[in-house]
């Protein structure tokens, strides 16, 4: 398994709770980035000649947001340069505020398989609040347009005075109108972000909040066939995204774009996240990576570890035990006897027991340190 | 060349803390030329850094001074630096024994306090002259006439020809040096007598081994002697012997009557036992001087290592702070919670806090103190008769017929307005009301039987919050009753916590009990699982909190597959695990569980 990554950093506005890198108000930017990127998948192809890849992702910031052709023209010269296999998963990240019939058409025709539509709530103050840029009513339009497509709804909990009957609503809408694929995030406060203004002054739900609105998208969920199959996504039978599962199993990717990571012959590095740089290092002919790390076997396993108990189906014993070279029952024997009732280690296989799934940080420090 | 006996005073200073004992000292120094100002440091004297900070004198430091008097003679004045503080009482009434004189500083606007009372008396006993000085008559609160009749009254101490002299501007000093040569008497003590040496203090020196400082009684004493003492079947050559001025400085030799250093390659201390007489091998004095009373810690708490290996650089330390401070006590101890480390026995509160002090800035070592204890005696069924002083001794209930614990009389001086205060302080601390004296019309003494326990707990904040700082107290060990006391012990998650348990009063239990348990609950993070916080007494739980178990602790959003970022929080979390300090099941960061045994202080 390998999978593509490409990342649009444009938005309209920038969500309230965003820290991801990704601008607003530079439109003017936009055709010359893409043609750095551009530069950059044609530049990196020739080192892949031999490499098979079965997902590409486009993320953003908002890349429904760019006009169409660009994201088209992206996927096609992807396609010219890399061998992407036939039944490869391609998604892209769109805002219901952008999506319009003639793109959507665009993106199929392109070859765009899969679509990942950012919701939220359906609590249209809410949605104000946090600054983004469409409504309830515009994401039930951009839904509509995308009936009998595969897609995924992102939705939030731990949003301003949220009630379960909030979430409920936003979760029953989403499947409503065909999504198979629910992303469901915990909204967290970051530092510097005009949100973390709200959390400091206590206008949030608390940890303990929002662990009780989790549980209710995780038990709604469930009742409607959505299974949990990694921490916070849920899917019908055989509509799990494989470019995320790909992350967990510790599968190669490559990123393109600014601030794009990339896991490729045991390296994992990265690109700039500053876009005047990346347009700098793309005219010199160097490369835009700036960061850049080789794991030790020691820190591959408990990457390995750390990413498979993120997912319902842990890992396999047996590979493990080929992986690291010792059983893994046999290496953690004492850290087990004391964590051991957190996990379920009895089958083939090793994961997090479904009740303990939202405290796995602290349940992987444990078995690590 | 000698000084004659007659021409040497050895005298020491007693005063309040405050009074401006250090600084009296400097400037006779200084007038005396011992030291020119330039190059002073302000309070010589007080060399610990903890001294000069807090204003007191911990340790015994002697001076050797020349003074030219109106006489036209020259004198040599031995200073022997005392402690001002209760808890040292021990350290004045070694330097006392030492001297034949003692020069006792009154503040002018202050009067006389209780704790110098204590020292004046402890003088007197030794048969010592006092001279009274008014020291801040610089003050415009000064007020020398009331002082000296205080003192007059007070003491019996002639006050009429008192020099009144400031310190801080050096007005009549001279007074002071001229009176100590005129008021004092000259040391006795005969030169062709076998040697008597009194040891009143000692320290560690790397290159030359125990040096002690040595009250000449009887006899000479030069390097090449061959020395003992009575308490000990070793012998020693000594290597030098010099005087203080301030820094030691060798001499040809000690004559009867004078205060000095003596080294002879001594490795061990406990050869030279403080208090104890040196004499020579070869013209042995017949009997020693008399000695001092081995004083009894009082208070006791766990002084452990923040890091477990460095246990043995915690007893290195202690064993060389023991070295010239007898009154420290300490045995091997160890903790489930802190791991090993030692039971401390001290003479007091300020003495405990002053050992931390030192073994942390003096050693370098980072470490953890236990809630401060008394010793208990503890009556078992059996018959048998245990001290107590260690909560995990305490035996079970079933085992104990009845306990004693120690009783203070305790004597608060206070202006009259906050008695009800007082009293009412006293109440709550199981006080026990003895008397009552008007000093005069501003000043009041109060005295009580106390529990040390509950002096030792949080008397002394309570008496200055309650008073806004103006009274003052002062207290002595007066014996042991019977009470009813109980172990109180902390679980978490159903396991004791050992290092904080704590022997109360009954009546205690349930409050201290709630309040531990309130306190816990603020600092133990929230585990996978549930947490019962109980206080117990006996295995019955008295008070119980409860630490709500983690609901989720996951960053759910992974970005653009950066999992770099999350391998790194992932490292950070396990630095922070390594920080935790394992209770029972419980995991607790080491500072949030200082911070309670601190605030049990």
């Amino acid at each position: 398994m390998a999978g593509i990554y490409v990342h649009v950093p444009f938005c309209k506005h920038k969500c309230t709770y965003c820290d991801f890198v990704s601008f607003s108000n530079k439109e003017g930017e936009m055709q010359s980035y893409f043609e750095n990127l551009f530069k950059e998948i044609v530049y990196r192809a020739p080192a892949h000649k031999n490499d098979t890849f079965d997902t590409v992702y486009f993320g953003g910031g908002t890349p429904s947001y760019v006009e169409s052709l660009l994201i088209t023209a992206t996927l096609t010269l992807i396609k010219q340069n890399y061998r992407v296999s036939k039944d490869a998963e391609i998604t892209l990240e769109m805002n219901p505020g952008t999506v319009t019939k003639d793109k959507i058409l665009a993106y199929k025709r392109a070859g765009f398989n899969r679509f990942s539509l950012g919701l939220q709530t359906v609590s249209d103050q809410e949605l104000l609040r946090l600054n983004r840029i469409h409504t309830k009513k515009e994401f039930c339009e951009a839904a509509t347009l995308l009936s009998g497509e595969n897609f995924s709804v992102d939705i939030m909990v731990g949003l301003h005075d949220q009630t379960k009957e909030e979430v409920e609503e936003s979760l029953r809408v989403a499947l409503n109108y065909g999504a198979s694929h629910v992303s469901v995030y915990a909204l967290t406060p970051v530092d510097g972000t005009p949100l973390y203004t709200d959390y400091l002054n206590g206008e949030l739900p608390d940890s303990d909040e929002t662990a009780d609105l989790y549980h209710t998208a995780v038990e709604y969920l469930k009742n409607r066939g959505f299974h949990r199959y990694e921490i916070s996504n849920f899917a019908l039978k055989g509509k799990e995204s494989r470019h995320n599962l790909n992350y967990w199993q510790r599968g190669e990717y490559l990123g393109f774009g600014i601030a794009a990571h990339s896991f490729y012959g045991g390296e994992r590095f990265s690109n700039t996240e500053n876009l005047s740089e990346y347009a700098m290092c793309i005219a010199g002919e160097k490369s835009p990576v700036v960061f850049r790390e080789r794991l030790s076997e020691s820190e591959a396993e408990e990457e390995f570890i750390m990413l498979a108990f993120r997912t319902e189906q842990g890992f396999a014993k047996a590979e493990y035990e080929k992986m690291f070279g010792a059983p893994f029952s046999l290496r953690y024997a004492e850290k087990l006897r004391r964590i051991g009732k957190y996990l379920d280690v009895e089958g083939e296989r090793v994961k997090i027991k479904d009740e303990y799934f939202y405290v796995q940080d602290g349940i992987v420090a444990e078995l690590l340190s | 060349m000698r000084t004659p006996n007659q021409n040497i005073r050895n005298f020491c200073i007693i005063a309040h803390i405050d009074h401006g004992k250090s600084t009296i000292a400097d400037r006779m120094m200084e007038l005396t030329g011992q030291v020119s100002s330039r190059d002073m440091e302000d309070q010589l004297l007080d060399s610990m850094d903890i001294e000069r900070e807090r204003g007191i004198t911990i340790k015994l430091t002697p001076v050797r001074m020349f003074y030219t008097a109106k006489d036209g003679q020259e004198y040599v004045f031995n200073l022997i630096d005392t402690p001002g503080h209760v808890d040292f009482t021990y350290e004045v009434s070694r330097s006392l024994a030492a001297c034949e004189g003692a020069v006792l500083v009154v503040d002018a606007s202050q009067g006389v306090e209780a704790q110098t009372l204590a020292n004046v008396y402890l003088a007197l006993d030794n048969d010592l002259e006092i001279v009274p000085v008014l020291n801040k008559i610089d003050l415009p609160s000064a007020r020398p006439d009331e002082v000296c009749k205080e003192i007059e009254d007070d003491i019996g101490l002639d006050c009429s020809d008192a020099p009144r002299v400031s310190a801080k501007d050096g007005t009549n000093i001279g007074d002071i040096l001229e009176k100590i040569v005129t008021a004092m008497p000259a040391p006795k003590g005969d030169l062709d007598a076998p040697l008597k040496a009194l040891i009143f203090d000692s320290f560690y020196d790397n290159y030359k081994g125990v040096i002690c400082f040595i009250r000449v009684k009887d006899g000479v004493i030069k390097a090449g002697d061959v020395i003992k003492t009575f308490q000990s079947t070793k012998t020693f050559e000594v290597t030098e012997v010099g005087v203080f001025a301030p820094k030691m400085q060798p001499t040809a030799e000690l004559t009867a009557g004078e205060v000095g250093y003596v080294a002879a390659s001594i490795k061990s201390v406990q050869d030279t036992a403080v208090g104890d007489t040196i004499t020579t091998v070869e013209n042995p004095a017949p009997a020693p001087l008399p000695g001092y009373q081995k004083v009894q810690p009082v208070v006791f708490s766990g002084v452990f290592p923040l890091d477990g290996s460095k246990f043995n650089d915690l007893k290195e330390a202690l064993m060389k702070l023991q070295l010239n401070d007898a009154a420290l006590t300490f045995e091997p101890d160890n903790s489930v919670a802190l791991g090993f480390g030692f039971r401390c026995g001290f003479l007091g509160l300020l003495h405990m806090e002053i050992i931390q002090e030192r073994l942390e800035r003096e050693f370098d070592l980072d470490i953890i103190t236990t809630a401060p204890g008394v010793s208990y005696y503890v009556h078992k069924t059996d018959g048998q008769v245990i001290t107590v002083n260690n909560p995990s001794h305490m035996p079970p209930v079933s085992e104990i017929d009845y306990t004693e614990e120690p009783i203070v009389k305790a004597s608060i001086y206070s202006p009259p307005e906050y008695l009800g205060a007082i009293m009412e302080l006293c109440k709550e601390k199981r006080g026990v009301y003895l008397d009552m004296t008007y000093l005069d019309n501003r000043r009041v003494r109060l005295t009580y039987d106390l529990p040390l326990n509950e002096i030792i707990y949080d008397f002394f904040d309570g008496l200055k919050s309650r008073t806004r700082g103006y009274a003052s107290f002062d207290y002595e060990l007066a014996r042991y009753e019977e009470s009813s006391l109980v172990k109180l012990d902390m679980m978490l998650n159903g396991d004791p916590c050992d290092a904080l348990s704590t022997i109360v009063h009954e009546s205690r239990a349930y409050t201290r009990g709630r309040e531990m348990a309130e306190r816990l609950k603020d600092v133990i993070p929230r585990q996978m699982f549930e947490v019962p916080i109980q206080a117990a007494v006996g295995g019955k739980i008295i008070a119980r909190e409860t630490v709500k178990a983690m609901r989720k602790d996951v960053l759910a959003k992974c970005y653009g597959g950066d999992i770099s970022r999350k391998r790194k929080l992932l490292e950070k979390q396990k630095e922070g695990k390594k920080k935790m300090r394992q209770l029972g099941t419980v995991q607790v960061p080491s500072e949030a569980f200082i911070s309670i045994l601190k605030t049990e202080n």
